[in-house]
């Protein structure tokens, strides 16, 4: 199972004991207390080496912040330096770092090169919007995938199941910058049907639910596009984990039972099926704030992703180290959350 | 079997019912929307609506640095002095007229009465006064223009009316400049003004449109100044609009969303797509950008320090004219501009005529013949692998070429160049690499040959980057004044005599003169001006004018956005109705869906007891 192309990445989904360094040798402490510790333990483990990674793998890539910020006029050797001063960059590498440790400690994360305003203001501008759209499209491909891969599992082989799989593995594997064009052309270009790009209209009247009903219309196909190309994993990790409860005997007794068809699935087969599509949630849950970068190209989404997007041309470190740690921290997160709902959801680690 | 079918058929309409709820879950999200579209479309007329790419950097005048910020600037305050829509020439602004003394250095400008800014106070020689003084006084905004803020050695407004401006020597850049005259009544107020990003609407200025609404990389929202000296535009608002992929552009236009695209030039393929469509009209326009070669003449610093790893032969300038002489600029514009563009000669390109230099009779055409000659001549011979050596044979004629991996056309461009240079029996291996790697490259003079270009202002201070003054102090390549490391002293010369020439005539004599001697010794060769390629929904807009007047552009004009300011829109009513329609359509089929949905639901809902 591959991770969504179209979210930064995210740890490979491979299981809920994979959570950083081995926190189990701790001794002492009840079960949970050492659980908990040895994920906790990892996580700040993870999070420091990604904070000192991200003020030096960013100015490993070359180039000069300048030569952005100077675009196609000419500076002269003196407003260079004073710019180069004024931005800090004339010091040695370790004393810039030096100076970004004490400002992250103290709340200052810099301000942006490119738009000349705090990096946090920056960065709470755009989250809203991004997790508008990635949440949208998370929780409508949790539900689309469930209902449809469970449905595709129950009545596996069938010519329904293989329609679903189909086109849920068709639009996984689409370019989402294709599939996005696509949508445009149809139903913004050709129907009319909806704006071709950005979240507000200008020219809207004031009052809260005009305003809520422009943006509503703006996310609609953003939102799906992005669901059409995610939802295929849900798909097909409800339809295994339904294909491995089918054969057992509870659910035989559940039909001995008398139950309909539909009742021994919904009641019986799913939440114990359900359980492997916890992980996949929390992990995209992470991914959410990094937001859909391509997504949001497309679709002039006014989001993070595509800030980051531009400030990686730009060489905009502090935005770029910024939203490299913010993006890290949430995916360590969740995945901590999932570990940590794991012990409550499946007895089984309990033993470990 | 037949249990099985039963199955099948009941899992597939229990399939349909999902999409029926799906559908109506989505057709009401969106039916009042479609309600309210159809309401607000109807005012669309009244809006001139432009597609941008580029979100706001800064409003300060002095420190704005992307092409939005000044287009923004440029509608919300005037300048002293205009350039032309006609020919980039200068026409009264803020000034109804200006005199230089006789020893050039004083300017007197005469401030017009029939201006003022938007919160109703009369623009005054004050207001031009304090906007120039920051210039001197302020130590942050005299380095950030110090090439001319340095020659002013004091501004005065002898009265409500009359501005003097007195240079320490003579200097052609005090009509030209770009600075948008501020009201001293509010940037007095602030503390730095160096600091006060200027970014909250609404602006107080005096310009043909004010800037009233921002919301970050959405839009930018202007209303015409009713009062303005000049005419009141004719289109009641002007918003920039967002989006961040030209398809989505071009898009945009086809559906009526926007009605002028083009900044950053669509590529041939949107702009023929866009060509033959009713109600709209392209144009490809000249362009103040050119795509060059900077080939590497031997890096070194000011003291004559050597410092990178160019290649020898290129600090022959034989060689370089022979590479020159072996490039065919027509067909690099047909091939890889589609014919959109014209031959580069100068730095300088065609659409400013009076500054530009055609060649002469010292065109250079290709001819691989001549390439070849003028090489045979040099001394550089052939080896055994046809690749020629250096005339004491001691390194191969083995170039590497530096293409920018963010620009296709550098990549078949380098495509032509190799096959023609090959023929010179030059090798030449081109590598595709990220901008900011690249950059830091040629600055460290570790490159033989790299692409590179440039927009060019109707002042060419580019000019300025091919003097020895702008090579670097240091070998460490932070000093990034300088182009290619060309330094010539007759060059300079004509630099120093152009920047203190008042007559227009007899510094675009200087200026070409200059261009002359950089086609001569070709340290970068100019391949071509490429054409900016524009649409705009002619549905809407009857006319607009572009600058200059012959083959000029929209997009990208130069101090005052005249297109803007001059668009007159068609006789109203046939357009409003056709916005009318598209939401009526869509409303219809919202509920179309919504009622079939809800329909097919309701009834699944009745029958579910028998078919279970």
């Amino acid at each position: 199972m591959a991770s969504d192309p179209s979210l930064l990445a995210g740890p490979s989904p491979d299981g809920p004991a994979s959570g950083g360094l081995s926190g189990e040798k701790t001794a002492g402490g009840s079960g949970f207390g050492r659980y908990l510790r040895g994920r906790l333990t990892g996580s700040v483990a993870s999070l420091v080496l990604v904070y000192l990674s991200s003020f030096f793998i960013f100015r490993v890539l070359g180039g000069d912040p300048l030569q952005a910020i100077a675009k196609d006029r000419r500076m002269t050797p003196e407003e260079r330096a004073a710019l180069r001063e004024q931005l800090g960059l004339d010091q040695p590498l370790l004393a810039q770092f030096g100076k970004y440790t004490a400002d992250v400690f103290s709340g200052n994360f810099g301000t942006s090169y490119q738009y000349r305003r705090p990096v946090m203001e920056l960065v709470l501008e755009r989250l809203s919007a991004t997790v508008l759209l990635t949440g949208t499209a998370l929780v409508l491909s949790v539900a689309v995938g469930l209902w449809v891969g469970a449905r595709a599992g129950w009545r596996h082989g069938s010519r329904l199941d293989r329609a679903h799989v189909g086109v849920s593995l068709t639009l996984w594997s689409a370019p989402t910058f294709w599939l996005g064009m696509i949508v445009i052309m149809i139903f913004a270009r050709q129907f009319g049907l909806f704006p071709v790009g950005g979240m507000v209209s200008h020219n809207v009247g004031p009052g809260l639910l005009a305003e809520t009903l422009d943006v509503a219309h703006h996310l609609v196909l953003p939102a799906i596009t992005m669901t059409a190309v995610i939802y295929a994993q849900y798909v097909l990790v409800m339809r295994s984990s339904i294909l491995d409860e089918i054969g057992h005997d509870y659910l035989t007794t559940a039909r001995a039972k008398g139950l309909r068809d539909d009742l021994v699935r919904r009641r019986h087969a799913i939440p114990n099926a359900l359980l492997p599509t916890v992980t996949l949630v929390f992990l995209q849950l992470g991914g959410v704030i990094s937001g859909a970068i391509v997504t949001e190209t497309i679709f002039s989404w006014p989001g993070l992703g595509r800030m980051v997007f531009e400030s990686i041309g730009f060489r905009d470190f502090p935005v770029l180290q910024t939203t490299f740690v913010l993006f890290s921290a949430a995916v360590i997160v969740a995945n901590m959350c999932a570990d940590i709902a794991y012990w409550f959801l499946d007895p089984r680690v309990r033993k470990a | 079997m037949e249990a099985r079918t039963r199955a099948i058929m009941h899992t597939t309409r229990r399939g349909w019912r999902g999409l029926a709820t799906m559908l109506a879950a989505v057709a009401v999200a969106l039916a009042p929307t479609a309600g309210a579209s159809a309401e607000t479309h109807k005012k669309e007329s009244d809006t001139l609506v432009i597609a941008r790419g580029q979100s706001i950097d800064s409003l300060n005048p002095y420190f704005a640095r992307n092409v939005i910020d000044f287009e923004t600037l440029e509608l919300s305050y005037e300048t002293l002095v205009r350039l032309s829509a006609k020919d980039y020439s200068y026409v009264p602004g803020l000034a109804t007229k200006w005199e230089t003394s006789a020893d050039g250095r004083a300017w007197t400008f005469t401030i017009r009465k029939n201006s003022k800014w938007s919160d109703g106070k009369p623009v005054t020689a004050h207001d031009a006064a304090f906007t120039y003084q920051l210039l001197i006084d302020n130590e942050d905004i005299h380095t950030r223009h110090v090439d001319f803020a340095s020659k002013l050695e004091s501004v005065e407004a002898t009265d409500d009316h009359t501005l003097v401006i007195t240079t320490k020597e003579p200097t052609p850049l005090v009509p030209s400049r770009y600075l948008p005259i501020i009201p001293k009544h509010i940037w007095e107020k602030v503390d730095n003004p160096a600091e006060h990003e200027n970014n909250d609407p609404p602006l107080v200025g005096s310009g043909p449109y004010q800037m009233v609404e921002h919301v970050t990389e959405q839009f930018i929202r202007f209303k015409a100044n009713k009062n303005y000296w000049d005419g009141k535009p004719e289109f009641d608002e002007l918003v920039f609009r967002y989006y961040s992929s030209p398809d989505a552009e071009v898009a945009a236009l086809e559906s009526g969303e926007v009605d002028v695209v083009g900044y950053g030039s669509l590529t041939p393929a949107q702009f023929k797509s866009l060509k033959g469509q009713d109600g709209i009209t392209a144009n490809a326009a000249q362009n103040r950008r050119f795509v060059s070669l900077v080939l590497n003449p031997g890096a070194r610093t000011k003291d004559g320090k050597r410092f990178g790893d160019g290649h020898p032969a290129l600090r022959d300038v034989k060689v370089r004219q022979a590479l020159h002489t072996a490039i065919d600029k027509s067909q690099l514009v047909d091939r890889v501009l589609d014919g959109y563009g014209d031959p580069g000669v100068g730095p300088v390109p065609k659409i400013f005529e009076t500054l530009h230099w055609d060649g002469g009779d010292e065109l250079i055409t290709f001819n691989l013949e001549a390439a070849n000659k003028i090489l045979d001549d040099a001394g550089y011979e052939r080896g055994k692998d046809g690749i020629r050596t250096m005339p004491n044979g001691s390194k191969p004629l083995k170039f590497r070429l530096y293409a920018h991996s963010d620009n296709p056309a550098y990549a078949s461009i380098a495509k032509f160049l190799e096959g023609w240079w090959k023929d010179l029996g030059i090798e030449v291996q081109t590598e595709s690499i990220e901008q900011g790697p690249l950059n830091d490259k040629n600055y460290l003079g570790e490159y033989d040959i790299s692409f590179s270009g440039w927009g060019i202002s109707p002042d060419p201070d580019f000019l300025a980057m091919h003097t020895c003054a702008a090579l670097p102090g240091v070998t460490d390549g932070t000093e990034r004044a300088h182009e290619t490391f060309y330094c010539n002293p007759d060059y300079d010369k004509l630099q120093d005599q152009q920047t203190q020439e008042t007559d227009e005539a007899e510094r675009a004599k200087l200026i070409k003169e200059q261009q002359r001697i950089l086609y001569r010794d070709s340290p970068q060769i100019y391949l071509y001006y490429q054409n900016q390629l524009e649409a705009y929904n002619s549905a809407k807009i009857e006319s607009m004018a572009v600058q200059p007047a012959d083959g000029g552009l929209i997009t990208g004009q130069s101090n005052f956005l005249w297109a803007y300011h001059s668009a007159r829109p068609v006789g109203s009513g046939a357009d409003s109705e056709g916005g009318g329609s598209g939401a009526l359509i869509a409303g219809i089929v919202v509920a179309l869906l919504a009622a079939g949905a809800v329909g097919f639901y309701v009834m699944r809902r009745r029958t579910a007891g028998e078919r279970e």
